[in-house]
Order: C-alpha cells, then sequence, then structure tokens
C-alpha cells in the first residue's frame, strides 16, 4: 500500500480508525520516524545514573540509546553506536563505564557526552579523513536532552517544543508523584520487570483508559479476590488491588477522564479528600507530608487520586503506587514494558512496601490481572488480521466530551475520549513530517488568533 | 501483611548439617517429584495442600536476591495469594487460560543441604520446565524447598525458592506456579 499524507489522513476518523494503523509494518516503521523521531520519549530517571560514568540503555523508538551521567553531573543520551564499525558500546541493561566509553572492538574511546577521546595507534591515520574534531568521529548524542523533576526524555528532532511545552497539563502528574515525597524527590528503586505483549504499542496505550474493560477482561481475577476475600472474611490490600476492576459500569461511569495535547492525559480514581487517612500506611504518610508542607497541601497531595497517566509516546506513570509502565514499540506486533518502582525519598518505609507489593502483583510478569488484558490485546492484533472488516471503533460518548483551557475533559467516564485524543495527536505527528503536533496546534492558534 | 513479615526466615544457606537415612531421602525426592507431578497435572487443589500454613512460594527477579522486602520478585506469594491464583486459572472466564497453560517439569541433581535455624531441611534441585501455551518456552533454575517434618512422616512445604537462569529476562506472562 502506498502511504500518501490522504491515505494516512483517511485511516483516522472522528470516531474510529482504519485497522492497518496496528498491522501494518510500513505504518510502524513511519511511526518510529514521525512520532518517535519527533516526540519528547521517557528515557529513564536521572537516579538510575547516580555516578559518573553510569549508564541505563533503552529505546526511543527503534533507536538503541543510552543515558549516561558525565562528570560534570549532566545526563547525555547517546546512540549506542561506536562511529568506527557500528558496534553497540554498552551490552544492553545498566553498568557503569568508568571515565569514558571504550568500544570493546577496537578501543575507540569516547568521552562521556559521546565526544571523540582517542584511538590506538595513530601510525596509519595521517593524510586520513581521520579528526577528532570531526563529529563522524563521535558517539552522536540525541538531538535534544532535558529533565523534568528527575525524568529524563529525549527527542530525536532538533526542532519543536521544549519539554514542558510537549508535556503540557500532565506535567501535573510528575508533580504529584515527585510531592507524595516530603522533599519533593523520587528514585527507581527496587528493579524493574520487563514484559512482553504480542501486540501493537497503541493497543496498550487505549487500553489504559478503558473504563469498559475491566469487569469483562478482569472478570476471572476480580471473582478470584472476592472469593477469596469471602472464605478469609477479609479483603486485605492484595485482594482489593485485584477487585476494583470489579466495580459496577455505574462506578465508571463518574470518573472524569482528561486530555491534553499531544495525546497525553490522565484517568481519576475518585477525587478523595479523605485518601489521606484511610488506613494506617496512608496516615503515617500524610504526617509526614504535614510536617513539611502543612496539613491543607498535604490533604491536596494524597486526596489528587489519579490512575493511570498517559504521556503519549512514553508510557503510563502511576503516581498513587509510584509506578512508571514504559511502553516500548519493537515491532508492528511486540510491544515491551518496562515498570519501573519509585522510592518517595524521605516517606515513609512502609509506602515503599506498598509500592512493591502493587509492582509483584499487578505489575508483574506474575500478575494475575495482566495475562487477561495481555491476551485481549493478543486477540485484537489478530482478529484484526482477518477480512471481518476494517474499523475499530472509538465511538463512545462522541461529541460530549468538554473543552477545557488545557485539552478537553469527558462527561462520562466511560467515553472513548481518551483514544479519540490519541489519536488525533497520531494523525498530527503522521501529517506533519517536520512538525510536532504542538507547533502546528500554535501555528493554528495564532492564525485563530489573527 | 504476612507478605512484609521481614522475621521470615528465607534463607536457604543451612546452619547446621542434616543425617537422613538412604530411605528417609528417597522420601524427600519421592516428595519432590509428587510436588511438579501435580503442577503438571494442574491438581492444583492437592499442590496447595503441601503447604504449611505459612509457608512462602518466592521466585526472586535478581540473581543472588537477599529477601524479597527490598526488591521486586517475579512470584512472592502466602497462602492466601497461592489461593487466588488457584482460582483465577481455574475460572471459566480466564480468557489467558484458552488454551491452558501444559507444562513437563524434570526434577534432578537432588541434594540434601542441611538444616536451617528453625530446623527445617533444605533441599536443593535442578529444574528444566517445558511450558506450552499457544507457544513453548523453557525456563530453567536451581530450586530450594524448605521442609518442615509432618507427624505422620511426610513432608511439608515452609519455602520454595526458584532461582531461574533468566531471572533478570524480558518475560511473556507467568500464570502459573514454577
Amino acid at each position: 500500500m502506498s502511504l500518501t499524507t490522504e491515505a494516512l489522513a483517511a485511516m483516522v476518523r472522528e470516531d474510529s480508525v482504519h485497522k492497518h494503523v496496528y498491522t501494518d509494518p510500513e505504518i510502524f516503521a513511519l511511526e518510529m520516524e514521525r512520532i518517535y523521531g519527533q516526540a519528547w520519549i521517557y528515557v529513564g530517571h536521572e537516579s538510575q545514573v547516580k555516578k559518573t560514568g553510569d549508564y541505563h540503555t533503552t529505546r526511543i523508538g527503534d533507536q538503541d540509546v543510552i543515558m549516561v551521567r558525565a562528570a560534570d553531573g549532566k545526563v547525555h543520551v547517546v546512540y549506542n553506536r561506536c562511529p568506527h564499525k557500528g558496534a553497540k558500546v554498552v551490552p544492553d541493561g545498566d553498568g557503569c563505564t568508568g571515565k569514558f566509553f571504550r568500544c570493546p572492538y577496537h578501543a575507540w574511546t569516547f568521552k562521556l557526552d559521546g565526544s571523540h577521546l582517542s584511538l590506538p595507534l595513530k601510525n596509519g591515520l595521517e593524510g586520513t579523513c581521520y579528526d577528532p574534531a570531526n563529529p563522524d568521529f563521535s558517539m552522536k548524542a540525541v538531538a535534544r536532552v532535558d529533565s523534568y523533576r528527575g525524568f529524563v526524555f529525549a527527542s530525536q528532532s532538533a526542532e519543536g517544543p521544549d519539554l514542558l511545552t510537549f508535556l503540557g497539563g500532565v506535567a501535573s502528574s510528575i508533580d504529584n508523584l515527585c510531592e507524595r515525597s516530603p522533599v519533593g524527590e523520587v528514585e527507581v528503586a527496587g528493579g524493574t520487570f520487563r514484559v512482553m505483549q504480542k501486540s501493537n504499542w497503541k493497543v496498550f496505550y487505549e487500553n489504559l483508559h478503558d473504563t469498559m474493560h475491566a469487569r469483562v477482561t478482569h472478570e476471572s481475577s476480580f471473582v478470584a479476590a472476592r472469593e477469596e476475600a469471602k472464605e478469609i472474611g477479609e479483603m486485605p490490600f492484595e485482594l482489593l488491588i485485584m477487585d476494583g476492576n470489579g466495580e459496577p459500569y455505574e462506578f465508571w461511569e463518574k470518573l472524569e477522564l482528561r486530555a491534553y495535547h499531544n495525546g497525553h492525559g490522565y484517568m481519576e480514581a475518585i477525587f478523595d479528600p479523605a485518601a489521606a487517612t484511610r488506613d494506617p500506611v496512608s496516615r503515617e504518610h500524610f504526617a509526614v507530608l504535614t510536617e513539611a508542607y502543612g496539613e491543607e497541601k498535604a490533604r491536596q497531595i494524597l486526596g489528587m487520586n489519579r490512575h493511570n497517566t498517559i504521556i503519549y509516546g512514553s508510557g503510563s506513570p502511576h503516581t498513587v503506587f509510584q509506578q512508571f509502565r514504559v511502553i516500548r514499540p519493537v515491532s508492528v506486533d511486540r510491544t515491551m514494558i518496562e515498570i519501573q518502582t519509585f522510592r518517595l525519598k524521605g516517606a515513609p518505609d512502609a509506602v515503599f512496601d506498598r509500592a512493591l507489593t502493587y509492582a509483584n502483583l499487578i505489575n508483574s510478569p506474575s500478575s494475575n490481572v495482566m495475562p487477561d488484558d495481555v491476551e485481549v490485546y493478543k486477540r485484537c492484533q489478530e482478529g484484526n488480521q482477518t477480512r471481518g472488516g476494517d474499523w475499530v471503533s472509538l465511538h463512545r460518548y462522541l461529541g460530549t466530551d468538554k473543552e477545557t483551557p488545557d485539552g478537553m475533559v469527558s462527561t462520562n467516564g466511560t467515553s472513548e475520549l481518551p483514544m479519540r485524543n490519541q489519536f488525533a495527536a497520531w494523525k498530527q505527528y503522521m501529517l506533519n513530517p517536520a512538525k510536532t503536533p504542538t507547533q502546528a496546534d500554535k501555528k493554528e492558534a495564532d492564525r485563530a488568533a489573527a | 501483611m504476612q507478605l512484609l513479615d521481614r522475621s521470615f526466615d528465607v534463607s536457604t544457606t543451612p546452619v547446621a548439617g542434616a543425617t537422613l537415612s538412604l530411605e528417609a531421602i528417597r522420601g524427600v525426592e519421592q516428595f519432590l517429584f509428587r510436588e511438579a507431578r501435580l503442577l503438571d497435572e494442574r491438581k492444583f487443589a492437592e499442590w496447595l495442600a503441601l503447604w504449611t500454613e505459612d509457608g512462602r512460594y518466592w521466585v526472586p527477579r535478581f540473581h543472588d536476591q537477599a529477601n524479597p522486602f527490598e526488591q521486586i520478585s517475579l512470584f512472592w506469594e502466602d497462602k492466601m495469594l497461592r489461593e487466588v491464583r488457584v482460582r483465577r486459572v481455574e475460572n471459566a472466564r480466564n480468557w489467558s487460560q484458552q488454551p491452558l497453560t501444559r507444562s513437563a517439569h524434570l526434577v534432578g541433581n537432588i541434594t540434601i543441604e542441611g538444616l536451617d535455624a528453625a530446623g527445617h531441611l533444605i533441599v536443593r534441585s535442578t529444574l528444566q520446565l517445558t511450558e506450552w501455551r499457544i507457544d513453548q518456552r523453557q525456563l530453567a533454575g536451581a530450586v530450594f524447598h524448605k521442609l518442615a517434618a509432618t507427624e505422620d512422616g511426610g513432608w511439608k512445604i515452609v519455602l520454595k525458592r526458584v532461582n531461574l537462569v533468566n531471572c533478570d529476562d524480558v518475560f511473556a506472562n507467568l500464570e502459573v506456579f514454577i
């Protein structure tokens, strides 16, 4: 098929998308270029590279990159490629490279910002193009790197909005996650899970705010939790977090879904000002935050009871249980999820214990909840390969969502606003190879203002 | 929360030696073989009955992981969570168990390691596990059982720790017990 602008534009309708956006390898390749090649993508957290030379490898779209801490304290993001023969300079994973990078193939060395340091045996280089100052002899840095409260993002495009403009309203979720620490800082701790899904990356984003699936897809786990609770005569935290998916439709209808520019958004659990004092762990947490911020602010911080947040292209922070499910597209039908857990610096140990328990029970490969999600994602991937129809529906509560200064808000928690918002961003990225949505937005806004 | 009870002894390093008759050693081996067989035959109710009330099932996320309290684990389950897992995989609307996960556990290299501080028998074995659900996968590792002797001369599991060779790998879902 030919991916003209018109063809791409026709794939996203107001209330549906063409199934090829999930199944066509060509579209996937174009997404890597136009979405992951432009947007700010979460690379990792500064706490993952504490000391000089500490590195963490990951992927921005289809690109292997290294996040590394330099001697001046700065965090750099460079492509994992030696400019000599192209070898990956460090192995995948976390480690410390010392004061400089050294390629294992011919010992070319590079400073921690990727710039050329040296190579052995200078004989034979005279009269050749070798020039340490020539960028062709350095590891290439990703075009732009910025950090928001320790969360490091990189953009492969030299142009486009700055990180904060790109994040827009969704930065409030990162703020809330950090403010849950009495010193306003978090760190990745306890280890990272990596889980493979046999489905397109966009399916997972859509599901994060899909309130209509919970009691259907997750019947096996919420019923199991309820049966167990009945048998033992109580509903402890471990069962409670599985039980929630079984709430009736009326519960989900009352939730608020927020959609920001660039496909971001969050799904609110119930805004619950009493959350601060509901259980012993929260009470202890509340006391520490009250001391740091005062009672009113502490109540506001813990009362901001968001469920999944979406930073489109990066993944899903969960502020209340301090997780970040980082979504890495692998191929058109494979997606890898890196699940990070955060420690809130200065918060009681019990708060971290709870986050670890949540990670183990809900997000780990052995989760009793996730397999049914992963199964239905795969069924979507496979069903969309059939000739049984071309369109995927996003129609629920179309036309009822309300505009806000920084995006949209649902009038009903079962609205498919989040999916429509994600595909609006997708379309903008895919139709504007040289621009990012926010720039396009801005131009449009300027025109409207004129 | 039982899962956070740090007084639970997860160490698999013996503090004393154990002297068992050949017959007793055969009994331990048969117990391990039977445990593996119950999993392969998905006789989960019988498998759950092999455990002590406060028994823990642990699959560390890291090599040489010291405990399940400071770091995440691939599995860290008490009686309640083992029961929930069985209830889920046996629920009729277990979409991800259609078809079921099938497995073949091969348990070998069984050695009696010694006793822990509470006098539980520490047994080490090597596991080769083939699992199939649409795709086939191989899991392998060292398994440590801590066993409590029962009055009728049998054993109950106090701790089962599975050190997977690929504990730091990318995983598809791990739905049933290893």
